[in-house]
């Protein structure tokens, strides 16, 4: 199979002689048609791997190909190849969707015939045709995500980054994304690397996952391997059991307090 | 062919400043330029006319040069402060996550950035250059000249604007990242506007323009202005004016200082498209997160001042919520510093010695700052959102006990500023004696200390929750007006109420309208302060 993302010892030091370590010798492999999760804590080091993937930040130390190109030396290429879904992007909330829309494929050179039949395509997609025309300030967290995912269609790259793909949209956008997801891989071809830490959706959807923690990755496999890897019995014991947890008794120690009679 | 990325980004741009004129944004540029046309052709000619003759006598003076440096300079300062301010009072950096995740230059971003908003400056260069024209016209300039002083002023601020918003772009990445810096940009937005007020001042009272009229001050500020290229089109302005018709009689001046001028644009836009990378970056800056220090000394007297039991440790909340924002501190220094300008540009000594109410006069001017300085502190009530509020309507008894906190907090903040400011401008006046200094601060306290109060309950009433909003706009004109209006209201209704009004010395009649108009806004703050404390408890 093709590797299309290829990271080798990829480092993200931050801080004075590097002590924050956001990503610490990251080696991975995806390959073409995959799907593939990066699940972790918060602060794990899941975003800035996508960041070092999409040539938005460089790294500390060691290097990375993504569609075959290297992230050092042709950004550019890279990301052209790459859609990204960022974890809190800002919006131009003073454009419409189609505005917007418009604006991000004449950023990545989409061109203007193929260009206005697709964003047209991709709002009924999601339902937000009729309201094609309002300023995005007016739309609802959700209805924003959505936007977000077509805005990362729209040069229909051969990868997609998606950082936190469904965490603001309700159980029926959530589909959606799901079901769009499942088809660009299943039918498109594409390359799915998906950032969560929402586990039946990495479970349901990637047919490999990492888990990552404090910057360095601790595990790999698919889900069986992983919890086989734990003895665990599912996903949810095997991640905690590799990245830490309050254990149940520690649960309500909070309430104890010598001498309280209330 | 693609589209230019740059044209993209200033498509982009120009689209997001018009949204709001969205449904006539495709006939809005025809618009503009008629309007300007009929500008330049009609009413500036009828503008100017007014004081053309005062301002022909000064471009034929001796201090011609060194005036209109200034002038150049001031505008300059100006127009490249707009988008830094801007910038700084919404410094945000997830859009930039977009950009750099797309295949575009960052010089690109910037120069598309800096053209989206040109149509908007463009109108306000348009605006001067053509006042500036009409006011040239009777010297009889011929059309190069008049070409090139456009030229000159267009140069001039394009150069300002591209400065200030490669500036802009730089700051917004700087702080831009976190609250803490989000937090330090709204604070030095305000700031830095007050050397400009002070410039401004100093050129409306501060007598500049007769000091010009010394040779030597007037070569002084000659040669340090010349430095600057903001001042360079000046000698050519002046040249022309005059030598109208005859460009010979000054052509090196026009070769030398115009060359310059272009050649410093060319130079900072190239130099503005080298910094673009650092200006588009998401390379985290800053990893210490502020830790708090246990309470000291002065938390410890204001939970006291607040009765030490929940009162007081919600005042010390409050107090450390507020005072740990740049932004507010620096809003109050903005308002002490303008205080203190008015005091040295304004009043200041040789006004009191002028008038017998001399004494009283600091305090009159003085007091329409304090309603600002008390909204700035107590209308900030309401800016941290509904949820905020929501933390003392769900605990019991604590919307009481939060309007009480605010307004002790509101005055143990905004007090003793007035009575420090009213004392130093007091203080300035040599008729001063130890009871009027005791006077003017009793009063400028209870002033003080009525507007935080009428303030306070305002914003409960009329809740803003945004400085963006119409109603924040809105209640700072309120209790601008309201200030005057009890002033005006006092002053002529002691008038009608006592009889031999003017029989009365002029001090004494001025403290009885100043304790009239204390009276009056006690009266009005109650009752604000009331109805807002009852509206907080029903706002849903």
């Amino acid at each position: 199979m093709k590797v299309v993302i290829h990271t080798d010892k990829l480092s993200k030091y931050y801080g004075k002689g590097g002590e924050i370590k956001a990503v610490d010798e990251l080696d991975l492999e995806v390959y073409e048609g995959e799907t593939f999760g990066l699940l972790g804590p918060n602060g794990a080091g899941k975003t800035t791997t996508v960041h070092l993937l999409n040539c938005i930040i460089k790294p500390t130390g060691g290097t990375a190909t993504v569609n075959g190109y290297d992230i050092l030396k042709e950004e550019t290429n890279v990301k052209r190849a790459t859609g990204l879904l960022a974890e809190s992007p800002g919006l131009h909330e003073k454009l419409s969707a189609h505005e917007f829309l418009e604006f991000i494929g004449a950023l990545y050179d989409v061109p203007r015939d193929i260009l206005s039949e697709r964003l047209d395509n991709l709002l009924k997609l999601f339902g937000l045709y009729d309201r094609r025309d309002y300023l995005l300030e007016g739309y609802s967290r959700g209805m924003k995500q959505k936007i977000l995912v077509a805005a990362a269609l729209i040069h229909d790259p051969p990868i997609l980054l998606l950082d936190e793909p469904t965490s603001m949209l309700d159980p029926r956008a959530a589909l959606i994304v799901k079901d769009l997801i499942k088809k660009l891989a299943d039918s498109a071809r594409k390359t799915i690397f998906i950032c969560s830490h929402i586990l039946p959706l990495v479970e349901e959807l990637c047919d490999r996952i990492g888990i990552i923690n404090q910057g360095r990755l601790i595990a790999l496999g698919t889900v069986d391997e992983i919890i086989a890897l734990t003895g665990t019995k599912t996903l949810e014991k095997a991640f905690i059991a590799l990245t830490g947890g309050v254990e149940e008794k520690e649960l309500l120690a909070w309430r104890e307090h010598r001498g309280a009679d209330f | 062919m693609p589209t230019s990325k740059w044209l993209v980004v200033a498509r982009n741009e120009y689209r997001i400043r018009t949204s709001r004129i969205r449904k006539i944004r495709s006939y809005f540029p025809y618009l503009v330029i008629g309007l300007l046309t009929v500008y330049v052709a009609f009413i500036a000619p009828r503008f100017v006319s007014i004081f053309i003759d005062d301002f022909l006598a000064l471009l034929l003076s001796q201090a011609a040069i060194a005036m209109v440096q200034i002038i150049l300079f001031l505008i300059f300062i100006y127009f490249m402060i707009i988008p830094i301010t801007d910038t700084l009072r919404e410094a945000q950096t997830e859009q930039l996550e977009i950009f750099l995740a797309a295949p575009i230059k960052p010089s690109d971003v910037l120069l598309g950035e800096f053209l989206g908003q040109m149509p908007f400056y463009a109108i306000f260069v348009t605006v001067i250059t053509g006042g500036l024209t009409a006011m040239l016209s009777p010297l009889g300039l011929d059309i190069i000249q008049l070409v090139i002083i456009i030229a000159i002023f267009v140069v001039t601020f394009l150069s300002a604007f591209w400065i200030g918003t490669v500036i802009a772009a730089l700051l917004r990445t700087k702080f831009g990242k976190t609250t803490r810096g989000r937090d330090i940009g709204k604070a030095l937005a305000l700031i830095i506007a007050l050397p400009l007020v002070a410039l401004v001042y100093g050129l409306q009272f501060g007598g500049i323009f007769e000091a010009l009229s010394d040779p030597m001050a007037s070569e002084t500020v000659k040669t340090v202005l010349g430095l600057l290229p903001s001042s360079w089109g000046a000698e050519v302005f002046v040249g022309f004016a005059s030598n109208p018709g005859n460009i010979g009689a000054v052509g090196f001046e026009t070769l030398t200082r115009f060359g310059g001028l272009v050649t410093f644009f060319v130079v900072v836009l190239w130099l503005g498209a080298k910094a673009a990378n650092r200006a588009y970056s998401l390379e985290p800056a800053i990893f210490t997160a502020s830790r708090a220090k246990p309470d000291g000394a002065f938390y410890k007297t204001v939970k006291y001042l607040g009765g030490g039991e929940s009162l007081g440790s919600l005042l010390v909340a409050i107090f450390k919520d507020y005072g740990r924002r740049l932004e507010n501190l620096s809003k109050i220094a903005y308002i002490v510093g303008l205080i203190v300008m008015i005091n040295i540009f304004i009043t200041g000594p040789r006004l009191s010695e002028k008038y017998e109410l001399g004494v009283i006069i600091p305090l009159i001017m003085i007091q329409f700052m304090f309603p600002v300085l008390a909204a700035f502190v107590a209308g900030d009530v309401t800016l941290r959102g509904k949820e905020n509020l929501f933390i003392f309507k769900k605990t019991p008894s604590g919307v009481g006990m939060f309007v009480k906190a605010r307004l002790i907090q509101g005055w143990l903040i905004v007090v003793p500023i007035a009575a420090a400011v009213t004392a130093l401008s007091t203080s300035l006046s040599s008729q001063t004696t130890f009871i009027s200094l005791l006077t003017n601060i009793a009063y400028g306290v209870l002033i003080a200390a009525a507007n935080v109060t009428f303030v306070l309950g305002l914003f409960l009433l009329m809740p803003a929750f945004s400085e963006k909003s119409g109603k924040f706009i809105s209640n700072m004109l309120i209790v601008i007006f309201v200030s005057i209006g009890l002033f005006l209201t006092s002053l002529f209704g002691l008038i009608r109420i006592i009889p031999d009004y003017y029989s009365i010395d002029q001090i004494t009649r001025m403290l009885y309208v100043l304790l009239f108009q204390t009276a009056l806004g006690w009266i009005v703050g109650l009752i604000f302060l009331f109805l807002g404390a009852k509206n907080l408890r029903r706002i849903e």
